[in-house]
């Protein structure tokens, strides 16, 4: 959580610090807490660091606006490529007879999680051909769903078996002819045995983080839900949308809505489910397979999106899974509904955004190499990410979310880093502020003048800036070591009190003990570097000593569940 | 008891897997000879283990036969007269529950949620009366056992014996995916009670419990008779029982389950079936509630021969886990009741009672940790009422549903609920620390309603803890 980063990470160590970022959005529901949580200031104007826009803002507006190098925005130019019913089917088809042409047959295999779509009314003879050949077949049973496109939460959508059962929207589409703007569908084949839980049908939400088409750099988070339909699953009712439609939305406006619990599950719990009923392996195949299906429909429209160093994207998968267990993608949306109805929830896609901000990056913190950022985990840089061969997982996917323990030891090391590259960057400033310093006195000697320039003022300003810095450095040290016999510390300390009033040339000296080890006590660079080092130890340290399990059998059970994290993998390495 | 004769039993032989094995293990065994004799077969069956085997299955189809007559009367008369005193109490109550329903049919304000016969705390309540009773008659050295809340005597295990049975449970270690493959193709290939017991109480894959426990029941074969019994008795739903509100009522609570509140509806529909399945009263192990008839009311027992209690819906959840065919969660259910968890209802001296199980709790932890047992007394929160809401319902609930199954599987194991009284000991162990710091009531509820995650293996590691 970004409470971490403002608890270890001093204000002179930012690049761009917090209270400097402006956010705008005209959402009022988790979108704004999230921003407010990480004390980011809004703005109405354009002066905004980062803006959550909704999707028609960067239709109308993005095209004819500027924006700086560092603004950021929460969607791609023609996302639509992917988040519209129709496109995306268009563009999965279109890359899988690609990879057909070229001979990548095998790739071209793995293009088969979605169902059989047609694009209405344009595509309406293959459809009806397709229809019927169906009907001959005996198979009077297949459903189809119709989705208009460009709706979401469920609105418009209807399922037949019957021809005749459309025949009310072909009347209003031939009357509409002419018409360009006649309302487009797609209609698809129903899927029609999905896995049912308790007798209920579910989809899962997954959400999906682009950062980058150019590499294609994914992260996936490891929380998602699976929403039940509220009415027992049943094949031959297909009127009842609250038996089909699994959108929150919908479900809401039913009698028997759980307020409480809201009807879904989180992913852990399904893994769980899952794990008693299939078993380990099935279970971790699926959910790799799951994986898998949302990286490769990025690489399908990963040539399309115009790729923008000023956007990223959350995206919102909608996965259903039939009773083999096979992932089918429904529909990626482009603005996952960041409105929550529990506390839980509301909980959890705080966290969520607060997770892609940080990923975003605005502070200028990280190295952009973190495997795991909070709950999210690296899953695709250029290429997809293959986890260590001796790891007991395919995926992270539904795993135990530590995003709170992962924050807090990315923000120590990210505090150490930074303290480490601060120091360093102020050192060759000191150095080079010496140099030429002794270059401006040999000149001044050689004028005759005196040595009291304006530019060796300036040093000494500077040069009075670092030793108190390194002074705080020094007494962390001290709190932080114990091996340092006390004279050294007192040593030290004098040498503080000292160092404000030494000019530039002595430090320069002392900086060059430094580096040949010659003083080790007498030093507080040296020792202030030291107590980094020792610090990032004792860090390391503390993070084993958090995940350390003290039961076998329950390690067991927390492999299973994904409870043991990627890092503690890296400290036994 | 009902004898097999030879026939019979060959006909039984026959169906099992063994068997056939066993026949072609000995005809391999005999490939190049033309001739052979009687004595050349017991010979060459008694040289590779091959009669052991067959005594074994021959032994296990005669135990199978017999089937388990239903304890319906005490060896302590005492008992039997106090189930008497329990069922008559019991019907005192429905009769309040009746009367607390139609006021609410006619004040629909007035929604009582809160509507069941008994509780586990009901029960705890009655078997305290119990020892008033009994050391006033019966018993006068009672006397020096008097710090503890159930003083009865009944023939009861060493709970040492009970501690260095699953003190296995501490040593064992992670599988190897081999093992795991090994014992999966055990378990398909099993038939004998014996050996699936064994894997029971070793390691269960995810995956395989469902199967375990339908060979251990034996219904492996019988998915069909199952799903029909099954149809037949959802049809019988149609007609409404009054008890069907109470189970409704029960089931909301479920439903605020993260875990269970997806089978919500489906373990309505098993427990309807429940109460109307004639055959429990003749599958049953032990008759737990007296069948008096109350003359003049329109209710009686329903034909279970007991009444339905409170949160009697949370013994189905967990099962929800292992299959999505209803029919199988409803065997599965019907087969642990009545086996096992009718015990946990049944005021009996049977050794898996809840009576000889919460003594022998409160025997350990009076001698293992004397000093958290007297300061519960002391705090007037004895140590059973702490636990009697864990041990009554097998701490479904309190874990996660993979832990409960953990539990099932040990169960099934030992055929035996005994594991409940290490668990129960073991969480007591667990927040000694902070029961120890407790001054009253209220805070020991505060511990417990503090968000808490208690695992199996946790609970077991804990239980031997000094």
């Amino acid at each position: 959580m970004s409470e971490y980063f403002r608890k270890y990470i001093k204000k002179e160590h930012y690049a761009n610090h917090y209270t400097n970022l402006k956010f705008k959005t005209s959402f009022r529901n988790c979108i704004l807490e999230a921003f407010k949580r990480r004390l980011w200031k809004e703005t109405d104007g354009d002066d905004w660091d980062i803006m959550w826009a909704e999707k028609e803002w960067i239709h109308e507006v993005m095209d004819h606006t500027h924006l700086q190098p560092n603004q950021k925005i929460n969607h791609f130019r023609n996302h639509y490529e992917l988040t519209r019913k129709d496109l995306m089917i268009k563009n999965l088809k279109r890359y899988k007879k690609n990879l057909e042409r070229e001979g990548k047959q095998e790739d071209a295999n793995n293009y088969n999680f979605y169902p059989l779509t047609f694009h209405l009314p344009s595509e309406y003879p293959i459809f009806f051909e397709e229809f019927k050949r169906q009907s001959q077949n005996g198979d009077t049973k297949t459903a189809w769903i119709m989705k208009p496109i460009g709706k979401s939460q469920g609105k418009g959508i209807f399922i037949f078996n019957k021809i005749q059962q459309i025949s009310q929207w072909k009347n209003t589409l031939r009357y509409n002819q002419d018409n360009p703007q006649a309302e487009a569908y797609i209609v698809q084949k129903y899927l029609a045995d999905p896995l049912l839980i308790g007798g209920k049908k579910f989809d899962m939400r997954i959400y999906l983080l682009c950062t980058s088409y150019q590499p294609l750099t994914l992260y996936l988070y490891r929380t998602g839900f699976a929403r039940f339909t509220h009415h027992r699953y049943d094949n031959e009712d297909i009127t009842n949308t609250y038996v089909h439609l699994t959108n929150v939305a919908i479900q809401k406006t039913s009698d028997n809505y759980d307020e409480k619990l809201g009807g879904k599950w989180n992913l852990q719990t399904l893994k769980l489910y899952l794990m008693a009923k299939y078993g380990q392996e099935k279970v971790a195949e699926t959910f790799y397979n799951i994986q898998m299906l949302m990286i490769r429909s990025l690489q399908a429209v990963q040539k399309i999106i115009i790729n923008d160093k000023h956007c990223f994207e959350l995206y919102g998968f909608d996965i259903l899974l039939d009773a083999q267990l096979k992932p089918w993608l429904l529909e990626v949306n482009a603005s996952p509904s960041m409105t929550s109805n529990t506390p839980i929830d509301f909980e959890l896609k705080c966290g969520l955004l607060d997770d892609v901000f940080t990923i975003i990056d605005l502070e200028k913190v990280l190295t952009g190499n973190e495997e795991q950022i909070g709950g999210f985990d690296l899953i695709c840089k250029g290429a997809p990410i293959k986890l260590p061969i001796n790891s007991t997982f395919t995926t992270y996917l539904g795993a135990f979310n530590n995003r709170q323990q992962q924050l807090k030891k990315i923000a120590k090391s990210t505090a150490i880093r930074l303290a480490q590259t601060y120091q360093e960057t102020q050192t060759k400033a000191i150095e080079i502020g010496s140099k030429g310093q002794k270059e401006k006195e040999e000149k001044d000697k050689q004028m005759r003048s005196s040595s009291k320039g304006p530019q060796a003022m300036q040093n000494g300003v500077n040069g009075s800036n670092k030793p108190n810095n390194l002074s705080k450095q020094n007494t962390i040290m001290k709190r932080n070591t114990t091996n340092l016999p006390a004279l050294g510390a007192v040593q030290n300390k004098s040498n503080i009190k000292r160092q404000p009033l030494q000019n530039a040339g002595q430090q320069q000296q002392q900086l060059q003990q430094s580096q040949s080890n010659s003083s080790k006590k007498n030093n507080p660079n040296e020792d202030s570097m030291l107590s980094a080092n020792q610090k990032l130890q004792k860090l390391t340290q503390e993070s084993k000593i958090n995940q350390f399990q003290p039961y076998k059998q329950q390690s067991q059970y927390n492999d299973v569940m994904g409870m043991g994290s990627r890092n503690l993998q890296k400290n036994e390495e | 008891m009902q004898q097999l004769d030879n026939q019979e039993i060959l006909m039984k032989l026959k169906s099992s897997k063994q068997f056939w094995d066993i026949k072609k293990k000995i005809k391999q065994g005999f490939n190049e000879q033309q001739k052979i004799g009687v004595n050349d077969i017991q010979k060459f069956a008694q040289s590779c283990e091959v009669e052991d085997q067959l005594i074994k299955l021959i032994s296990h189809i005669l135990k199978k036969s017999k089937k388990r007559e239903t304890i319906k009367e005490d060896q302590i008369e005492f008992l039997n007269t106090s189930k008497v005193k329990w069922t008559e109490l019991l019907f005192k109550n429905l009769d309040i529950v009746h009367q607390k329903t139609k006021n609410q049919e006619e004040d629909d304000t007035n929604t009582d949620s809160k509507l069941y016969i008994y509780d586990e705390k009901n029960l705890l309540a009655f078997l305290q009366t119990l020892k008033q009773q009994q050391s006033s008659s019966l018993y006068q050295n009672v006397q020096f056992q008097s710090n503890k809340l159930l003083n009865i005597n009944i023939p009861l295990k060493s709970s040492q014996s009970i501690l260095d049975k699953y003190q296995y449970l501490l040593l064992q270690e992670e599988l190897q995916d081999e093992k795991i493959n090994k014992i999966r193709k055990q378990i398909e290939n099993e038939h004998l009670d014996i050996e699936l017991e064994k894997i029971a109480q070793n390691f269960v894959p995810n995956g395989e419990r469902c199967l375990l426990y339908l060979k251990y029941f034996e219904f492996d074969h019988q998915e069909t008779v199952i799903q029909q019994n099954f149809a037949k008795l959802q049809k019988e739903c149609l007609i409404q029982l009054f008890y069907d509100e109470l189970l409704e009522i029960d089931g909301h609570e479920i439903s605020e389950d993260t875990f269970y509140f997806v089978f919500q509806e489906q373990i309505l529909t098993c427990l309807k079936c429940f109460i109307r399945d004639k055959t429990i009263k003749e599958n049953i192990r032990i008759q737990f509630q007296n069948g008096l008839k109350k003359e003049n009311t329109e209710f009686q027992l329903p034909v279970t021969g007991f009444f339905p209690f409170k949160n009697i819906s949370k013994y189905v959840a967990p099962l929800c886990y292992l299959s999505t065919k209803i029919h199988i969660i409803y065997a599965l259910f019907k087969e642990f009741f009545c086996r096992y968890f009718c015990f946990l209802h049944s005021i009996s001296s049977e050794s898996n009672s809840i009576l000889s199980l919460c003594m022998q709790i409160e025997e350990i932890v009076s001698t293992r940790s004397p000093k958290l047992f007297h300061h519960l007394k002391v705090i007037g929160c004895d140590t059973l009422k702490l636990i009697i809401h864990q041990l009554v319902y097998c701490f479904i609930g309190d874990m996660d549903p993979p832990h409960i199954l953990s539990i099932y599987d040990q169960i099934i194991g030992h055929d035996s609920l005994e594991i409940l009284v290490i668990l129960c000991v073991g969480f007591l162990n667990k927040y000694k620390p902070k029961l120890l710091l407790a001054k009253n009531g209220e805070n020991i509820q505060q511990i417990f309603s503090e968000l808490r995650e208690d695992k199996f293996q946790e609970l077991v590691q804990f239980a031997y803890k000094q």
